[in-house]
């Protein structure tokens, strides 16, 4: 009787080996693909990690880049005032000049059209003046990416740091260092509409209505 | 009495059209410097500067400083004041009336924007 229940014992432990036989037969392809898989990816991860560490490198001569932009329209932008003033003076001084022929001769059509031809002509170099002004607004947004590109860079270079082994000496910057982060507003836009000048209007009128009221509360508080 | 103006701003451009403007609406008068410090020297080397025009982003000591810091001046703490910047943002003009400029004039700016803000200045004053 012991006899039979062993066996039957031995062919249910069999069973058992054959269930885990096909199952790991099956399991083996799945085995293979994630260990082909794993080959194919680890190269490719180090490729990642080699691409990080080369534009981490390279990120402070983009700023410099950046900022070597903004020098060089500064420097531009001043040269065109330079010649916007020298116009300015010359233009003055042919007004001045019409306003005498004008006393001299009396009234003259052609004197008059050509007044009215050098006030358009000292409009529109003031004009030109007031949109240079974009000059400074793409300033402050250019050393807005600046600052972006150097938070960036810091804290790849951090994750770098922890990532990379001892082997690799850590990070390798490029030699080039940040320039100065210069004061900016990110949200710097250059628009010709009037809602931002309108709003503080409003909120001046507003101030000043308060300080009107903070002072008639005053006087009533000596009485 | 004549106006005389002091420009602060980092950018040399700005401080140009600043000057250029005063100059297209009759004010002829003004002296320059590029951040609060500096402007804070000036104020205090030059008793005929009566008027201060202001960029609030500046590096080291930056407009709202320089505001803040001419307010607690017993020499020159009630000089009218135009804040002319980029930032308009209600929390910024209302942080700058706050710290107490006079005005404020959002960037870009016209010579008659800037005008109406000085006479606006001028007239509460008086």
């Amino acid at each position: 009787m012991d006899q039979k229940i062993s066996m039957e014992n031995i062919f249910q432990k069999l069973g058992d080996l054959k269930s885990f036989f096909v199952y790991g037969q099956k399991l083996i392809p799945i085995l293979q693909k994630i260990l082909d898989f794993m080959q194919d990816t680890v190269p490719l991860l180090e490729n990642v990690n080699r691409s990080i560490h080369e534009s981490t490198s390279k990120m402070p001569k983009a700023a410099l880049q950046i900022n070597s932009v903004t020098n060089a329209t500064e420097v531009a932008t001043t040269e065109i005032l330079d010649i916007v003033d020298g116009m300015t003076v010359d233009v003055q001084g042919m007004h001045s000049k019409l306003d005498s022929l004008k006393k001299k001769l009396g009234e003259d059509d052609d004197i008059a059209s050509l007044l009215t031809l050098v006030q358009k002509i000292e409009e529109r170099m003031m004009n030109i003046t007031i949109s240079l002004q974009v000059q400074d607004i793409t300033a402050q947004q250019l050393s807005s990416v600046n600052h972006l590109i150097q938070s960036i860079q810091e804290k790849l270079g951090g994750l770098l740091t922890e990532l990379d082994d001892k082997e690799n000496g850590g990070l390798a910057v490029d030699d080039h260092q940040f320039p100065r982060d210069a004061a900016f507003n990110a949200d710097a836009r250059y628009e010709k509409n009037t809602s931002s000048q309108e709003l503080v209007d409003s909120l001046v009128a507003d101030n000043l209505t308060k300080a009107s009221q903070s002072e008639i509360d005053k006087l009533f508080a000596k009485q | 009495m004549a106006l005389k103006f002091l420009v602060v701003d980092d950018s040399v451009t700005m401080r140009r059209i600043v000057a250029n403007s005063l100059k297209t609406i009759g004010h002829d008068l003004y002296v320059e410097a590029g951040d609060g410090r500096e402007a804070l020297a000036k104020l205090v080397a030059d008793d005929s500067i009566n008027f201060v025009i202001t960029d609030w982003n500046m590096p080291d000591v930056s407009g709202l400083e320089l505001v803040k810091a001419i307010r607690s001046n017993d020499k020159f703490g009630t000089i009218p004041i135009l804040m002319v910047t980029t930032r308009g943002l209600k929390e910024d003009i209302v942080e700058a009336l706050q710290a107490k400029v006079n005005n404020y004039v959002v960037k870009p700016f016209t010579p008659q924007i800037l005008k109406e803000k000085i006479e606006q200045i001028i007239s509460s004053a008086a």
